[in-house]
C-alpha cells in the first residue's frame, strides 16, 4: 500500500507517457483479472480495465492494462504471443500525451516493413484513470 | 454440355470460385446449371450452390432486363449503389460461411426498406436470401420470412416481375413449403405475369417432390403447348416425383425417356435417383448407380454425397451414413444441420474435420451454436464437445457453447454448461452470469435475478461488487430493497461483498450521512484502500462538508480503517490525492471553498498526509488552475516525516542557522537570505518568510520578492502581496516579473476586492511589455471565470475591461463569457442576453449565445428568443440565426422544433458550424443530441454527410460502441454516401476493436490525410519508393533524392514525413534552397500538420540567410518558435549578423523580442544583440548612437552585462574587416575612454586583440602604449589564446602577442596554445622560437607539448634536440588531462 500510494504520486508527475497497454480481442471468458493475472508476469500491473456493456453483460473484447513503469510495459510488447484463456490476444502500445487525452502507437509487423509504429487517434481518457 | 461441364467443375472442385472474380464465378457457375438448379429438388440445391447463383442471378437479370431498370432512371443510381452494397454483403457472408446471418439479412431487408421504394433487384436478393442460405432459422421460419419480404416489399412499391415469382418458388422448395402450384399460378395470372419456363420448372418439381405426378404432368402438359423444352431439370423432378409416388421403376425408367429424347442424364439426375434409393434406405442401388456415375464421366460433389447421407438419416436409415462418408473427399463446405438431425450433422461433422488441413482454428463453433438455437438438449451438447474436444477439433467447444447460451439468454442450459465447465475443471469466472443478469433486468424480472443469483450459488460462484451495482440493484428501489429481497430468499452473501456494494451505490446518489452511519456501526473487517473509490464518488455528489471531515476523521482515527501498515497517514493522504485526481479541473475550481474548508477542518481534527502526496496533490492543483488550494493542502503535511535527503535545497532551519552565522561574523548574507525565503515558500511558511522579510529587510533582493510575492499570492494575502510589490517596485522601478507572477497577482488582488490594484498590475504588464501567452490568456479567463461563478460582478466587469482597453488580450468570445456566465449563474437569463449582445456590440462576439437560447428555451421565454434572434439575424444573418436556434432546440431535446429549422428552405450546410456542434457533443459524451443532429441534417443542402457520420463514429468509438457505428456504416449506404477513407478506416478500427468482422475492404494510403487516422497499410509501390528515397538521403545523393520525390509527386504518392523532413534535410545541406522548398510546400499541403523539426528548421534558416532571403529566414524562425522549437545558435546568430550587416536593426530587435525567455536554451549571449545592433547602427551611419549605447550600458548603474563579459570583438572585427574608418575611429576612442575614465578595460583589450588578428600589429602597439593597463588583462588574453589555437592560421597572431607582452609567455595556457598553433599551422620557425624562448626562461614543458613539438620538427625533417616521448599525443593528451583532474 505504502509502494502504490507513492507510486501514485510519482505517477502523477509522469502523467505523460504513462506505460499503458491496449488489448484486443479478449476472448468472452476473460475479465480484467485475467488480464491482470497474465500481464503480470512482465511486471507490476497497476491497473487493468476491461469495461462490460451493462446491456449485454459481455465485455467488448478490449481492455487496458496500466503498467508501473517503461520497462515493463516494454517486457509485455515484446512477447511475441500473449494467449488468455485459449486465445491471442493482441496488444498495442498506448501512449498519454496530454492529460485528457491519449494516442496509441500501434506496432505493427510488417513482412517488408519490419516494426513499425503508427500513430492512432487521441482517445478521452479521464473515465480510465484510477 | 458435358463437356462445357467439366472445366466449370474443376473450378468448382478446386475450391477456386470463391477467390474468382465476379465474371469467372459466373462462369464457374453459370454454364453449370443454367437452369438445372431451380427445379432440383429442395434437398439437393446445397447452401453454396445457392449461394452462388445468388450471386450470380442478379447480375443476370440486371443484364438481361435493363429495360426493367430503365424504367426506373431516376432511382437507377440510388439503386444500383444500394444494391451494389447489399450484393456485398450478402456475398461476402456467402462467400466466407456458405450461408446468411440471419440478423444480416433482417438488416439488409430493414436498409432496403428505409431506403423508400426498393428496387428490384434488391427484392430478389432479398428473397433468394430465405431459402437455404439460411440454415439457422427452420424451415417455416424461412417460409415466414419471405413472406414477409415479399408484402413488405410489395406495400413499399416494388414491382414484382415473374423472376420475383421464381424466387419465391425456389424458396419454397427449399424449404420444402407445402403449397397449390395452382393457387401459385392463379396469383402470378392475377398480378398479371406470364408463368415462363422456370415457373413451370420449378412447379412440375414442387409436385414431384409431394409426389404428385398428376399435377407434374398437368403443368408439363402446359409447357408443351406452350412449346417450352423440357431440360433436364424436369426429368430430375420426374425422377423424384415418381420415387415419392412409390414408383421406383418408373423413376428409373425416367433415364431412358431423357436419352431417347436426346438428353444424357446429368450429375442432378442421377441424384435424384440417388436420393431415391436413398429415401427408401435402398443401400445397394445406391452404391450401384454411385459406381455407374464414377465409370461415366459425371463427378458428385462432397454436398451431393452429404444430400444423399441426408436422405438417408431422414428417411431413418442412418446406419448407412458411413458407408457413404467414405466417399466423401473432405471438402470442407459446410454442414446440413436442419431438422434436428444433429447426430448425423455431428458425424459428418466430425468426419470432415478429420481431414482438414489447418488445425489452427477452431472447427465446428457454428454446429454449436446451431444446437443452441434449435434448444438441443443440454447433455446432447455436453456430450458433442466432449467429442469436439477429444478429437482436437476446438480447444473450448464448452465456453463456446455457454456463449451461444448466454446470449441466447438461456439460463438452464448454461447453468448447466457451467456445471460442466467446473466439473471439466475450468473455470467458472463471475462475469459469465452477467448476460443472464443483464437479461433478467431489462425486464425488471426480479424472480429471475434471484434465481441466477441461486444458480451462482449453487455452482459456487459469489458475486462481486459489480454483480450487485450493474445488475441486481437497478432492477430494485434501492440497495435497501435489495437487501431485504435477496435476504428473504436466503441469497445474501455473508461477506462484506454486498455491504460494499451496498456502500457504493450510495455514494453513487450522494448519500454520505448513510455511509457515514455504515462506517460507525459496521463491524465487518473493510480496508480504506477497498473503500477508496467509492468514497470518492460520494464525496463528489455529496456537498456536506462536515460529513466529508466526518467520515475522514474516522477513516483516519478509527482502528477498523487503517491502522494496519502502511497506517492512516499514507492510507488518507491517498484517498485525498484520489478524491481530487478524480474531479475534473472545472469541478475543482467551483468546489474551491468546500475544499479549503475541508481541509482545514482535516487539520483540525489532527489529520496528517505525507509530503509525498502533498506534492501530488499540490501538482495536480496547479494543473486545475487553483493553486490557491495549494497552501491549505500543505498544513496537513506531517513535517515530522519529511525526508530532507529527498529535497534539493537544504531544510530552512539549516539555512537559517548559516544566516545567523553569517550576520553574527558581519558577512554578506544576501545570497543565503534568498536561499532561505525560497525554502520557506517552498514550504509554504508565509509567515516565517515574511517575518524574515521585515528583518532582513535590507538585504533582499529581487528574486527573494518575487518568491515572497507568489507565495503570498497563493495563500491569499492580498494585502502583503501587495506591499511586497510596492517594496519591489521600491527596489528597482525597472525589474520585471515573470508574467505568471502577475497573473498571480492580479487574481489575488481581483479576488480581495482590490479592483484598482489588480488594474494597476495590469497596466504595468502592459508598460513592462510582459510577455502574454496563451497560458496568460488561459489564467486571465480563469480569473474571470471565477470571479463570474462567485457572482462578483463588478470585479469581472472591471477587470474584463481592463484587459480589453489595456490590449493585453484581443477580444475573443472565450475571454467574455464570464460577463455572460455572471447573469447565467444567477440564471437572469434576460441580463445574460443583454450582456452578449453588448459584447457584440463593443468586441463582436457574442459569448454563450448556445447557452442563452438553451436556457431561454428550456423557460420558454419566447419573447426574449424573439429578441436574441432578431438581433443574431440582423447581425450575423439568418442563417447564423437559424444554426443557432437549430443547436438551441437539439442541445434541449426540441428535435422536433430543431427538424423544423433545419427544413427551412433555402438553408444551407455551414461546416464550420456544424463541426463546432460535432465536437462538442463529442466532448461531451452527447450521443442522442449527435445522432439527431446527423439525422436531422439529412437532406440539409450541401451538407458534408461524410464528415457528420465521422463525427458520430468518433464519439462511438470514445463509447466502444461498434452496433451503433455499424448501424452508421448502414445508414451511410442507405443515404448513398460514399464515405471517405478516413471515415472508413475509423469504421474499420471500431469494429476490429470490438472483434467484429469488417465487411469491407479497408482503403489503403501509407499516410493519411488528417494527422490522428487509423492503420495506414502502405502499398509496395509506395514503401518501395519511399526506401529508395530514405536510402539517397543516408548516402547523401541528394539529387538522386530529388529525382525520386519527383517521380512519387508525379505518381500523386504521398510519403511519410519522416522522409520529407530527410530529404529537405539533405538538400538544404546541399545548399538546394529552391528544391528544399518545394519539397517543403508539397510536404505542407499534402501531409496536414507537417511541420518540420528544430534541426531542419535551423538548416533552412542558415540557408536562406546564405541565399540573402533574409525576411523568409526571419519568417522561418518565428514559424519556428511559435512551433515552440528551439532553433540552433548558429542558425539565429548567423540571421542576426546578417541583418546587422545589412543595417536593419528592427529586424534584430524583433529577433530580440522573439526569442526573449529562450536565450539559454537556445545558447544565445545577449552581446550578440549589442554587437549586431549597434553593428547595424554604425551601417546606417548612426555611429554616434551605437557608441553613446554602448557606453550607457557599461557606464550606468543597471548593467545589463557583466563588463568583464561585455566583449565587442565581433563589432571591432567588423569594423575593421568593412573598413569603415570613421566608425572605427569613434569605436576606439570609446573604447580606450571606457578605459581611462571608467577602468573598463574588457573592451580596449578585445580592440587590441582584434587589431592583432587583423594583422595590424603596429595599431596594436600604439594602442598598447597608450593605454598599459592592456598588458594586465592576463584572464582575457588566455581565452583568446585557448581559442585561437583551435583554428589553423592564428600562428603569427599569437606569435605578434607574445612580442607586444612578453612576460605573457610564462603561463602555461599561452604556451601550450601557442605550440598547438604552430604545429596546426605547421610553423616550425616559430615553434622553435617559442621552445627556445620557454627553455631560456627555464619553465618545464610537459610531454604533450614535447611530443607535439617533436612530431612538428620531424615533419619538418629537423632533427629533434631532446629525447622524444614515446607514446602518441593523445597519451599525453589524456595523461595532461588525469594529472589536471588529480592534483596528485
Amino acid at each position: 500500500m505504502a509502494a502504490s500510494a507513492a507510486r501514485g504520486a510519482v505517477a502523477l508527475r509522469t502523467k505523460i507517457g504513462r506505460p499503458v497497454a491496449f488489448v484486443r480481442k479478449i476472448p468472452w471468458t476473460a475479465a480484467s483479472s485475467e488480464l491482470r493475472e497474465h500481464f503480470a508476469q512482465f511486471g507490476h500491473v497497476r491497473k487493468c480495465t476491461v469495461p462490460f456493456d451493462k446491456e449485454t453483460g459481455f465485455h467488448r473484447g478490449m481492455g487496458w492494462v496500466h503498467f508501473s513503469s517503461e520497462e515493463d510495459l516494454q517486457n509485455a510488447l515484446q512477447q511475441e504471443k500473449h494467449i488468455i484463456d485459449g486465445v491471442k490476444v493482441i496488444i498495442f502500445l498506448y501512449i498519454i500525451t496530454n492529460f485528457l487525452y491519449i494516442s496509441r502507437l500501434e506496432v505493427s509487423n510488417d513482412k517488408d516493413l519490419g516494426k513499425f509504429v503508427t500513430e492512432v487517434p487521441l482517445i478521452l481518457v479521464k473515465e480510465w484513470w484510477w | 454440355m458435358a463437356a462445357l461441364l467439366r472445366p466449370a467443375r474443376w473450378l468448382l472442385r478446386a475450391r477456386a470460385a470463391p477467390r474468382l472474380p465476379l465474371s469467372l464465378r459466373l462462369l464457374a457457375s453459370g454454364p453449370r446449371r443454367p437452369h438445372a438448379a431451380p427445379c432440383v429438388p429442395a434437398a439437393r440445391a446445397g447452401p453454396v450452390a445457392g449461394g452462388i447463383l445468388s450471386q450470380a442471378r442478379p447480375y443476370a437479370i440486371a443484364v438481361e432486363k435493363n429495360n426493367f431498370l430503365q424504367e426506373e432512371p431516376t432511382s437507377h443510381r440510388r439503386n444500383t449503389s444500394q444494391f451494389d452494397w447489399a450484393l456485398m454483403r450478402l456475398d461476402n457472408s456467402v462467400r466466407r460461411t456458405g450461408r446468411i446471418p440471419k440478423t444480416l439479412l433482417q438488416k439488409v431487408f430493414d436498409n432496403t426498406c428505409h431506403s423508400g421504394s426498393p428496387g428490384g433487384n434488391q427484392a430478389l436478393l432479398l428473397l433468394r436470401s430465405c431459402g437455404s442460405l439460411l440454415p439457422e432459422l427452420q424451415l417455416s421460419e424461412r417460409t415466414e420470412f419471405a413472406h414477409r419480404i415479399w408484402d413488405k416489399l410489395q406495400k413499399l412499391g416494388t414491382v414484382y416481375d415473374v423472376s420475383h415469382y421464381n424466387a419465391l418458388l425456389k424458396v419454397y422448395l427449399q424449404n420444402e413449403y407445402k403449397f397449390s402450384p395452382t393457387d401459385f399460378l392463379a396469383k402470378m395470372e392475377e398480378a398479371n405475369i406470364q408463368p415462363n419456363r422456370v415457373t413451370y420448372q420449378r412447379l412440375i418439381a414442387a409436385y414431384c417432390n409431394a409426389g404428385d405426378i398428376e399435377g407434374a404432368s398437368k403443368i408439363l402438359g402446359f409447357m408443351k403447348t406452350k412449346d417450352l423444352p423440357v431440360t433436364e431439370a424436369v426429368f430430375s423432378a420426374l425422377v423424384t416425383g415418381h420415387a415419392r409416388a412409390g414408383d421406383i421403376e418408373n423413376a428409373e425408367n425416367i433415364l431412358t425417356v431423357m436419352k431417347e429424347a436426346g438428353i444424357e442424364p446429368g450429375p442432378d439426375t442421377y441424384l435424384a435417383l440417388l436420393n431415391a434409393y436413398a429415401e427408401k434406405g435402398d443401400i445397394d442401388h445406391v452404391k450401384q448407380t454411385l459406381q455407374k456415375v464414377e465409370k461415366s464421366d459425371l463427378y458428385l460433389m462432397d454436398r451431393d454425397l452429404l444430400q444423399i447421407i441426408f436422405s438417408f438419416s431422414k428417411a431413418g436409415y442412418s446406419q448407412y451414413v458411413p458407408e457413404i462418408l467414405e466417399k466423401i473427399t473432405h471438402e470442407r463446405r459446410y454442414i446440413p444441420v436442419t431438422e434436428k438431425l444433429e447426430d448425423t450433422a455431428f458425424q459428418i461433422l466430425l468426419a470432415c474435420a478429420a481431414s482438414r488441413e489447418d488445425h489452427l482454428s477452431d472447427f465446428g463453433s457454428f454446429f454449436l451454436r446451431h444446437c443452441v438455437t434449435m434448444n438441443t438438449p443440454a447433455e446432447k451438447l455436453k456430450d458433442y464437445c466432449k467429442k469436439l474436444k477429444e478429437s482436437q477439433m476446438h480447444t473450448s467447444p464448452l465456453q463456446i457453447t455457454l456463449q451461444c447460451a448466454l446470449v441466447a439468454n438461456k439460463t438452464d442450459l448454461a447453468k448447466a454448461l457451467m456445471k460442466a465447465l467446473k466439473e471439466e475443471g475450468f473455470p467458472v469466472r463471475t462475469h459469465y452470469f452477467w448476460p443472464l443478469l443483464a437479461g433478467h433486468q431489462k425486464e425488471k424480472n426480479v424472480q429471475g435475478i434471484i434465481e441466477v443469483l441461486k444458480a451462482m450459488h449453487e455452482i459456487g460462484v459469489s458475486p462481486d461488487q459489480e454483480t450487485y451495482i450493474n445488475y441486481v440493484f437497478p432492477s430494485f428501489n434501492n440497495a435497501k430493497s435489495a437487501r431485504a429481497v435477496l435476504q428473504e430468499n436466503g441469497c445474501l452473501p455473508e461477506s462484506t461483498v454486498f455491504s460494499q456494494a451496498e456502500l457504493r451505490s450510495e455514494a453513487v446518489n450522494g448519500n454520505l450521512a448513510y455511509i457515514l452511519s455504515f462506517l460507525e456501526s459496521n463491524t465487518l473487517p473493510i480496508s480504506s484502500s477497498s473503500l477508496r473509490g467509492s468514497l470518492s464518488l460520494g464525496f463528489r455528489r455529496c456537498m456536506d462538508v462536515n460529513l466529508w471531515s466526518k467520515i475522514t476523521e474516522l477513516l483516519y482515527k478509527d482502528g477498523r480503517y487503517c491502522q494496519e501498515p502502511p497506517g492512516p497517514t499514507e492510507a488518507v493522504g491517498y484517498f485525498l490525492y484520489n478524491l481530487i485526481d478524480s474531479m475534473s479541473d472545472s469541478e475543482v475550481q467551483a468546489k474551491e471553498e468546500r475544499l479549503r474548508q475541508y481541509f482545514h477542518q482535516l487539520k483540525e481534527m489532527n489529520v496528517k498526509i505525507t509530503e509525498n502526496i502533498y506534492r501530488g496533490i499540490r501538482n495536480l492543483l496547479d494543473s486545475y488552475h487553483v493553486p490557491e488550494l495549494i497552501k491549505d493542502v500543505n498544513i496537513l503535511v506531517d513535517r515530522e516525516k519529511i525526508d530532507s535527503r529527498k529535497t534539493m535545497q537544504l531544510p530552512s532551519s539549516v539555512l537559517e542557522s548559516t544566516l545567523e552565522k553569517l550576520k553574527a561574523e558581519n558577512q554578506p548574507i544576501g545570497d543565503v537570505l534568498r536561499q532561505l525565503i525560497l525554502a520557506l515558500c517552498s514550504e509554504e511558511n508565509m509567515e516565517k518568510a515574511l517575518q524574515l522579510k521585515a528583518k532582513y529587510e535590507s538585504d533582499m533582493v529581487v528574486g527573494g520578492y518575487a518568491a515572497l510575492i507568489n507565495l503570498c499570492c497563493r495563500h491569499g494575502n492580498a494585502e502583503d502581496a501587495l506591499n511586497l510589490k510596492q517594496e519591489f517596485d521600491r527596489l528597482d522601478s525597472s525589474a520585471v516579473l515573470d508574467t505568471s507572477k502577475y497573473v498571480g497577482l492580479v487574481k489575488v488582488l481581483g479576488k480581495h476586492g482590490k479592483l484598482q490594484d489588480a488594474i494597476n498590475i495590469l497596466k504595468e504588464m502592459k508598460e513592462k511589455d510582459v510577455l502574454i501567452k496563451d497560458a496568460t490568456l488561459l489564467s486571465f479567463f480563469h480569473i474571470l471565470n471565477g470571479a463570474a461563478l462567485r457572482g462578483e460582478t463588478e470585479t469581472v466587469k472591471q477587470l474584463h475591461e481592463a484587459i480589453m482597453t489595456l490590449g493585453l488580450a484581443k477580444p475573443s468570445t472565450a475571454l467574455s463569457s464570464p460577463l455572460v456566465t455572471l447573469y447565467l449563474e444567477k440564471d437572469d437569463i434576460g441580463a445574460a442576453l443583454d450582456i452578449t449582445i453588448d459584447c457584440y456590440e463593443k468586441y463582436k462576439v457574442l459569448p454563450r449565445i448556445h447557452d442563452i437560447l438553451c436556457k431561454l428555451i428550456e423557460k420558454g421565454e419566447t419573447d426574449l428568443i424573439q429578441k436574441a434572434m432578431n438581433f443574431v439575424s440582423q447581425e450575423q444573418g439568418e442563417m447564423t440565426m437559424l444554426y443557432d436556434l437549430f443547436f438551441a432546440f437539439l442541445q434541449t431535446g426540441n428535435y422536433k422544433e430543431a427538424k423544423k429549422i433545419i427544413e427551412t428552405p433555402g438553408i444551407r450546410a455551414r461546416s464550420t458550424r456544424l463541426q463546432w456542434f460535432c465536437d462538442k457533443c463529442i466532448s461531451t459524451n452527447q450521443v442522442e443530441v449527435l445522432e439527431k443532429l446527423v439525422e436531422l441534417t439529412q437532406k440539409l443542402f450541401e451538407c458534408d454527410r461524410d464528415q457528420l457520420y465521422y463525427s458520430l463514429l468518433k464519439l462511438y468509438k470514445i463509447n466502444g460502441d461498434w452496433q451503433r457505428a455499424d448501424g452508421v456504416w448502414n445508414k451511410m449506404q442507405e443515404e448513398n454516401i460514399i464515405p471517405r477513407a478516413k471515415t472508413l478506416r475509423l469504421l474499420a478500427e471500431i469494429l476490429r476493436n470490438s472483434n467484429q468482422e469488417v465487411p469491407f475492404d479497408v482503403p489503403e494510403l501509407w499516410y493519411e490525410d488528417e494527422k490522428h487516422s487509423v492503420n495506414p497499410s502502405p502499398s509496395h509501390a509506395e514503401i518501395n519508393i519511399q526506401k529508395d528515397l530514405l536510402k539517397a538521403c543516408r548516402q547523401k545523393k541528394n539529387k538522386d533524392a530529388h529525382t525520386i520525390f519527383l517521380k512519387a509527386q508525379k505518381q500523386n504518392i504521398v510519403l511519410d514525413s519522416e522522409t520529407y523532413s530527410s530529404l529537405i534535410k539533405l538538400l538544404l545541406e546541399k545548399d538546394s534552397l529552391v528544391e528544399a522548398v518545394q519539397v517543403k510546400e508539397f510536404a505542407e499541403t499534402h501531409i496536414k500538420g507537417f511541420t518540420l523539426n528544430d534541426a531542419a528548421n535551423s538548416l533552412l534558416i542558415i540557408t536562406q540567410v546564405r541565399r540573402d532571403y533574409l525576411k523568409e529566414a526571419l519568417t522561418t524562425l518565428k514559424m519556428a518558435l511559435d512551433l515552440k522549437q528551439i532553433p540552433s545558435r548558429v542558425a539565429v546568430t548567423r540571421l542576426i549578423q546578417a541583418c546587422a550587416m545589412k543595417g536593419d536593426v528592427e529586424s534584430i530587435q524583433e529577433i530580440q523580442k522573439m526569442v526573449n525567455g529562450l536565450e539559454h536554451s537556445i545558447g544565445l549571449s545577449n552581446m550578440v544583440f549589442i554587437n549586431n545592433i549597434a553593428l547595424a547602427q554604425i551601417k546606417n551611419n548612426n555611429i554616434d548612437v551605437a557608441v553613446e549605447n554602448i557606453e550607457n550600458m557599461l557606464t550606468s548603474g543597471s548593467q545589463t552585462m557583466e563588463p568583464q563579459y561585455f566583449g565587442l570583438s565581433y563589432l571591432f572585427r567588423k569594423v575593421i574587416e568593412e573598413q569603415m574608418e570613421p566608425a572605427f575611429e569613434k569605436i576606439s576612442i570609446m573604447a580606450e575612454r571606457l578605459a581611462n575614465q571608467f577602468a573598463v578595460y574588457k573592451p580596449v583589450t578585445d580592440l587590441f586583440l582584434q587589431l592583432l588578428d587583423s594583422g595590424k600589429v603596429d595599431d596594436a602597439r600604439a594602442l598598447l602604449q597608450r593605454c598599459g593597463a592592456i598588458a594586465e588583462q592576463t584572464s582575457i588574453f588566455l581565452v583568446f589564446c585557448i581559442r585561437n589555437s583551435q583554428r589553423p592560421g592564428k600562428a603569427s597572431t599569437l606569435k605578434s602577442l607574445l612580442e607586444l607582452i612578453p612576460e605573457l609567455v610564462e603561463k602555461e595556457e599561452v604556451y601550450t596554445s601557442a605550440m598547438k598553433s604552430c604545429v596546426l599551422d605547421k610553423d616550425a620557425v616559430s615553434a622553435k622560437v617559442l621552445y627556445e624562448n620557454l627553455i631560456a626562461r627555464n619553465i618545464k614543458l610537459n610531454d604533450l607539448l614535447l611530443k607535439r613539438y617533436a612530431v612538428l620538427l620531424k615533419n619538418a625533417g629537423e632533427p629533434v634536440p631532446f629525447t622524444e616521448p614515446p607514446e602518441n599525443v593523445n597519451f599525453y593528451r589524456k595523461q595532461l588531462r588525469e594529472s589536471r583532474k588529480d592534483p596528485l
